[in-house]
């Protein structure tokens, strides 16, 4: 499979945008300042050089913050996606290979949480929470974001079930959970990771939508790209908060390349599973 | 006479009433698991945090005959579906509503959220699909620019979106309000003035939905119009001679028809990014009122709009369902499919 997904341009230029931010996310604290270091000598200045991104609020380091936001962010959107993809699999993956009753049923369970408005559930569940950590929030996400990564591992299971390597394994006398394991697995790996990675994405696109809002992660202590955006909107040094641009375009610049680099990525994946789509 | 069940439509329009029973029946019972299953006493948040020991006591117990939470589990699931169904949600205990009923307050902010989500459904649905049609048959440059234009509108996080239209037209262009609905001092009224005031106010919500879910609707008709466009059907009838402008009509009828399947996870998505949108904007929306009643610790406030949310989006769906069994022929004549 990642032969042929090697191949694609689209999914090559996403993934190395994608492995680019999570490299910032990841050296990027490392090389910068402390990004929870308040200066009152320094309240919301724009960029300088000694500040590249400008300050902040309560004189902090913008670009500390991006960079150890975005890392932290990226570690939320990494628990949800783990967890969204780990009941995937489950509900998605076991239903159709078992058929019948627990397909039914796994299927109907799939179909009524998606009717379900994710993001005002989001809300009233972290509002309810009002002790959230980043671990607790990361659970949220992954609790309720897995439905439509359920429905992804689904189809992609019938449609390997019927492939004939699969009636081979059974007319061999082969186990059923054999068959999971050792055929359908193995061909499922680069779909489940680029599923994963896209549930990663939402997860963060998620996160940073309630941290803005007042519903993340305590803003005061935890960095994350939606922290920075909380202070823009509500910030108290200028009367209009929306002044400070050096503070607010930069996390979500991040998070649009980000997600886009994703989505290409994920087109790219979709014409090479999908060989019909691939001259569109 | 036949018997009505045994139209196809019929039958549909039942099974999918059904299923959005069942849905909103999980959903209820969720509500009312979610308060007595999560760590953190919605009591305690009610009582104000000065109180000495002993009257906290004493106001916890009072509080908790008063919301019947020292009967048992089943006693008190009976009268949540009583209340429920007789659409008492309880007061609301946030000041600026205190003790009016959930449900009026709730219902005074809907109009506000549906008059941004309404349109933007439709809007968006209309103008992308076209956009990303004709976007599939320029082919070429044109073609590849609305696929990355579009992609990125439906990729980028709405809200900050938002944050960059408002700081460009709202802080620096000046020509359009930073947030609320209605200018400040100003006493809203059924008149020209205070519509002309709220459509003034209005113009950024709308536009930044609209931006984002038309490139949604633009990046997947593009590429499904592309799909149909090189089916057999359409070659086909290239070769018999058909004018280009049948062709597109049959190949965007083909490529419209997934589209419609996806207007229900679109209106949920939808009813989550207005609430955001409006807190962003200060729109006088569900949004807000939730934010203001999470912010003042009010927590029917909090489960009420939850509710009401949810059976809009449960109907939004229904309605949904229902329009696409009119469109698809199959559904509608009960051949094929």
């Amino acid at each position: 499979m990642f032969e042929l997904l090697i191949r694609s341009k689209k999914f090559l230029v996403g993934t190395t945008i994608v492995l680019a931010i999570i490299l910032f996310g990841i050296v990027g604290p490392a090389l910068t300042r402390d990004p929870l270091a308040y200066n009152p000598y320094n309240i919301a200045k724009p960029p300088s050089n000694d500040f590249p991104l400008g300050t902040g609020n309560f004189g902090e380091d913008e670009l500390a913050q991006l960079c150890t936001g975005t890392r932290n962010s990226l570690m939320i959107g990494a628990i949800a996606g783990c967890l969204a993809m780990l009941i995937a699999v489950l509900v998605g993956g076991i239903g159709p290979y078992e058929g019948g009753l627990v397909d039914e049923i796994a299927n109907a369970f799939t179909n009524v949480v998606m009717v379900f408005p994710m993001l005002p559930l989001l809300i009233l569940l972290a509002a309810i929470l009002e002790q959230r950590s980043m671990l607790l929030l990361a659970t949220l996400i992954g609790l309720t974001s897995w439905p439509w990564a359920a429905r992804c591992i689904r189809s992609q299971v019938l449609t390997l079930k019927e492939r004939g390597f699969i009636d081979v394994a059974r007319m061999s006398g082969m186990k059923d959970r054999k068959i999971v394991v050792a055929e359908i697995m193995p061909n499922m790996f680069a779909y489940i990771i680029i599923v994963f990675v896209v549930s990663l994405s939402i997860a963060v696109l998620t996160e940073a939508g309630l941290s803005m809002i007042g519903l993340g992660p305590d803003p005061s202590t935890n960095v994350t790209l939606g922290s920075m955006l909380y202070w823009v909107m509500n910030g108290t040094q200028k009367s209009l908060p929306w002044e400070l641009w050096w503070c607010f375009i930069p996390p979500g610049l991040i998070l649009t390349v980000f997600l886009v680099a994703v989505f290409i990525m994920h087109n790219g994946m979709d014409e090479v599973f999908n060989p019909r789509l691939r001259r569109v | 006479m036949k018997n009505p069940l045994s139209y196809p439509f019929v039958k549909f329009i039942l099974k999918k009433g059904l299923f959005y029973l069942i849905v909103t029946f999980i959903a209820l019972n969720f509500i009312f698991l979610i308060p007595r299953l999560m760590p953190g006493n919605p009591i305690d948040r009610m009582i104000p945090r000065d109180t000495t020991d002993i009257g906290r006591k004493n106001l916890r117990d009072e509080l908790e005959r008063y919301f019947g939470l020292n009967k048992s589990w089943s006693e008190q699931y009976v009268n949540f579906w009583s209340n429920l169904l007789r659409g008492d949600l309880g007061y609301a205990t946030m000041s600026a509503y205190s003790f009016t009923p959930v449900v009026d307050a709730v219902m005074s902010k809907l109009p506000y959220t549906l008059v941004l989500v309404i349109p933007v459904l439709f809007i968006g649905f209309f103008l992308g699909n076209w956009i990303g049609a004709r976007a599939a048959y320029a082919k070429g440059k044109i073609s590849d620019a609305v696929y990355y234009l579009s992609v990125i509108t439906s990729q980028m996080p709405f809200y900050w979106f938002a944050m960059v239209l408002l700081f460009l037209l709202a802080v620096n262009a000046k020509i359009l309000p930073t947030g609320g609905t209605f200018t400040l001092q100003f006493i809203p009224g059924f008149d020209f003035a205070s519509f002309k005031d709220a459509l003034y106010h209005y113009i950024l919500p709308f536009l930044t939905l609209l931006i984002i879910t038309t490139g949604g609707w633009a990046t997947g008709m593009r590429s499904m119009t592309l799909y149909e466009l090189d089916a057999g059907y359409i070659l086909y009838s290239r070769q018999l001679g058909f004018r280009n402008k049948k062709l597109m009509s049959y190949a965007e009828r083909n490529a419209i028809l997934p589209q419609f399947t996806g207007l229900n996870i679109n209106l949920n998505n939808l009813i989550g990014m207005t609430m955001i949108i409006e807190i962003v904007f200060r729109w006088d929306g569900i949004g807000l009122l939730t934010l203001t009643a999470i912010q003042s610790r009010d927590y029917f406030m909090m489960l009420g709009t939850f509710i009401l949310t949810m059976v809009v989006v449960v109907l939004g769906n229904f309605l949904v369902d229902v329009a696409y069994a009119f469109l698809d022929p199959r559904i509608r004549t009960g051949t094929g499919g």
